[in-house]
């Protein structure tokens, strides 16, 4: 339904404050057990978001061990092998226990069923189980590690790593496989819930567009999941018990494996990167006080990358062997992708335009991002080209583009998210000067780290080369040195936001006087999130006439337009009031 | 959801369960058909055995799905979330396929 609303404004009564409840969900007990038997999907979340920055930190150091032993054309710290362990480090650790898992685990468990109004997610224990399975994946995980690593590359091709890898394949694919169900669990949990819980008045057009991607996500995860582990049981059948089913040398297709392997891998890129546009939408929104510019179009666009993701596998097997005339289809198709993408860039950047727009730290990762995934998905087209791609595979090319699409797009996503929900998460502000300087330094540190390997990958240098002709050094140096800046800025959040924990100020329920239902509660939310069902009379992102989910108005935004600057008053889309002109309430 | 005027194979009630023993022997039917596959794979049936292979997969996959995931009980919207996947294998057949199908052609 489409309703036109004129020139008068039509706010909502500002709610007073909530008063906060005695018990919230941090602190309605403190034991360990209460942390580790917890069926909240608050506390699960917490759960998952210490576990991930862990194993964020981990994957990290193995990464900057990579680029440090890149400093010299011949390794600067470590053996070719131990190098090749540390990049397997790296790719595993990042892909399969960080970038699959945060938004969906951290944020997907803690804000679905707020956000649509409900208690809990549909499965709490399932939730909980999940979250056990995915540690139990993990401890397998570093067990390789630690026992040795592994030294296949992230993407365990064989026969090297079913025949020939004499490194810690198996305890290793045993963990990716464990980790996978994990990932089921949530896209379940997820599904279902947004399919059975949502509260009244939560029409699907009135859902934010975190949920929808979230939707979308799950619809991922259910259907390509479970691919990778059998693939991962193929392999590991090939291993063991030596039965021939990929290596030619005992009957099998090697080629065979990396149709299964991508054809849930590429779409896991869509489990990553899915979400994180889900945030972009609420942050973008709620950051330029508009509505947010085709509502639809974003919506299903999350459904197209879903679907349409499934159907580009094998432009990662151009030059494996694949038929030319597939290999024809595949980069069609692959282009393809890029439409719902791009749809919803294009309506991010409309939605920006003649916003009043305030730069906070989650703005800033926001903007960020919105650069660094148009770069990222730009250079993807180069190598959905066929002729292109013949060039550029396994260069550090795809390196740069993968790292663009994948840090600069996801990593930020959930940084912005982490910074978003913070208040509502812990009941506390952070440092907006600090907030501020790691989002620019992220983004500085970034460009300096992955320009100058498109440089390297376009001049030839292979990628899991750990050495290099001379002349390729100075970009290496410089990637290196912007790595290092990288890694500051991902050190500034774990400083400000641990102090905020002790010192912030106190959070109000709605900070950053955004409009969707988790701001309804108070900050940290109750238990039971809500204090009475809330019942939902109009979309989600109704900025510009100034009202929440509920229909109240909304309390004065922060940033430069508040208070008591009058410009913020005087302009059309002012940020303080309604905004005079025509719009389109969704719902 | 499971409700009573869902399609069943006997009577429903509110709370109706699969029978154990019911579930155990489509279990013990389907590891059945497993080592039935692996005999036949030491049998000279020559390329008629892929299909027959696969018939039988087919058919341990029609009973996983009747039975251990409550296909039968299943509403509207889970039928058609299973079918959906099955359009999705469908797609991926179909584009393995145009791969192995054309790969003597030319290759690359």
């Amino acid at each position: 339904m489409s309703i036109i609303v004129h020139d008068e404004p039509r706010v909502g009564p500002v709610p007073p404050e909530p008063t906060p409840p005695a018990k919230n969900y941090l602190n309605v007990a403190h034991t360990a057990a209460s942390w580790l038997f917890t069926v909240d999907h608050k506390r699960i979340g917490i759960l998952y978001l210490v576990s991930l920055t862990f194993f964020f930190t981990v994957g990290g150091l193995a990464a900057g061990l990579v680029r440090l032993n890149l400093l010299a054309p011949d390794g600067a710290i470590m053996t070719e092998d131990a190098y090749n362990r540390s990049f397997t480090a790296h790719g595993v650790v990042m892909l399969f226990l960080f970038l699959i898992p945060s938004i969906p685990a951290v944020f997907g468990n803690f804000f679905v069923p707020m956000m649509i109004g409900a208690k809990d997610l549909a499965f709490p224990k399932l939730n909980l189980a999940s979250w056990y399975v995915y540690m139990v994946g993990s401890g397998f995980l570093v067990w390789s590690v630690l026992a040795g690593g592994v030294d296949t590359g992230w993407t365990l091709y064989p026969p090297y790593s079913s025949r020939y890898s004499t490194s810690n394949v198996t305890p290793g694919v045993f963990g990716v496989f464990i980790t996978g169900f994990s990932s089921i669990m949530t896209g379940l949990n997820i599904m279902v819930t947004v399919h059975k819980m949502r509260c009244p008045g939560m029409t699907w057009g009135r859902l934010p567009l975190f949920i929808w991607s979230m939707y979308a996500t799950s619809f991922i995860q259910l259907l390509g999941t479970p691919v990778v582990a059998i693939t991962l049981v193929l392999l590991m059948v090939e291993r063991v018990a030596g039965i021939g089913i990929f290596d030619p040398t005992i009957g099998g297709d090697p080629v065979l494996y990396q149709h299964l392997f991508w054809f849930y891998s590429h779409p896991a890129v869509y489990i990553m990167i899915v979400p994180g546009m889900g945030v972009i939408s609420e942050v973008i929104t709620c950051f330029a006080r508009k509505n947010i510019f085709g509502y639809k179009a974003v919506a299903w666009s999350s459904v197209g990358i879903a679907v349409v993701g499934f159907m580009v596998w094998a432009h990662h097997m151009f030059v494996a062997g694949i038929a030319y005339y597939s290999a024809i289809l595949f980069s069609f198709l692959t282009m393809l992708v890029a439409v719902p993408s791009a749809i919803k860039v294009f309506n991010w950047v409309a939605t920006l335009y003649r916003g009043s727009i305030t730069f906070q730290a989650p703005m800033l990762f926001v903007l960020a991002f919105l650069v660094l995934f148009t770069v990222g998905g730009v250079t993807g087209l180069f190598l959905a080209t066929l002729g292109t791609d013949i060039h550029l595979h396994d260069t550090y090319f795809v390196v740069a583009h993968f790292h663009f699409v994948m840090v600069g797009g996801m990593v930020l996503a959930y940084l912005a998210a982490l910074h978003y929900w913070w208040p509502k998460m812990t009941g506390r502000m952070y440092s907006d000067f600090w907030s501020r300087a790691s989002a620019t330094i992220i983004f500085v540190g970034f460009f300096l780290t992955f320009v100058p390997q498109f440089v390297l990958g376009y001049h030839g240098m292979p990628r899991r080369y750990p050495n290099y002709p001379p002349e390729f050094q100075v970009y290496n140096v410089l990637s290196t040195a912007g790595a290092s800046v990288l890694g500051f800025g991902y050190l500034l959040p774990g400083f400000y936001l641990t102090l905020s924990l002790f010192f912030g100020e106190k959070a109000s329920a709605n900070p950053w006087s955004a409009t969707g239902l988790e701001w309804v509660s108070s900050s940290p939310p109750p238990v039971f999130n809500f204090d009475r069902n809330p019942v939902v009379v109009c979309g989600p992102y109704e900025y510009a006439i100034g009202v929440d989910q509920l229909g109240r108005g909304l309390p004065e935004p922060p940033g430069p337009g508040s208070a008591d600057d009058p410009a913020s008053h005087d302009g059309p889309t002012g940020p303080a009031g309604p905004m005079q002109k025509e719009t389109h309430v969704v719902g | 959801m499971h409700t009573p005027e869902h399609k069943t194979d006997g009577p429903s009630t509110m709370h109706d369960v699969d029978n154990p023993a019911a579930m155990f022997v489509v279990y013990l039917v389907v590891l059945g058909l497993a080592v039935a596959n692996i005999l036949l794979s030491t049998t000279p049936l020559g390329k008629s055995a892929i299909y027959i292979q696969l018939g039988i997969a087919s058919v341990q996959a029609v009973l996983v799905a009747y039975y251990w995931m409550h296909m039968r009980r299943g509403d509207t919207a889970v039928t058609l979330s299973a079918f959906c996947s099955l359009f999705f294998i469908g797609i991926f057949y179909l584009l393995v396929f145009s791969d192995i199908w054309t790969r003597w052609r030319m290759a690359m």
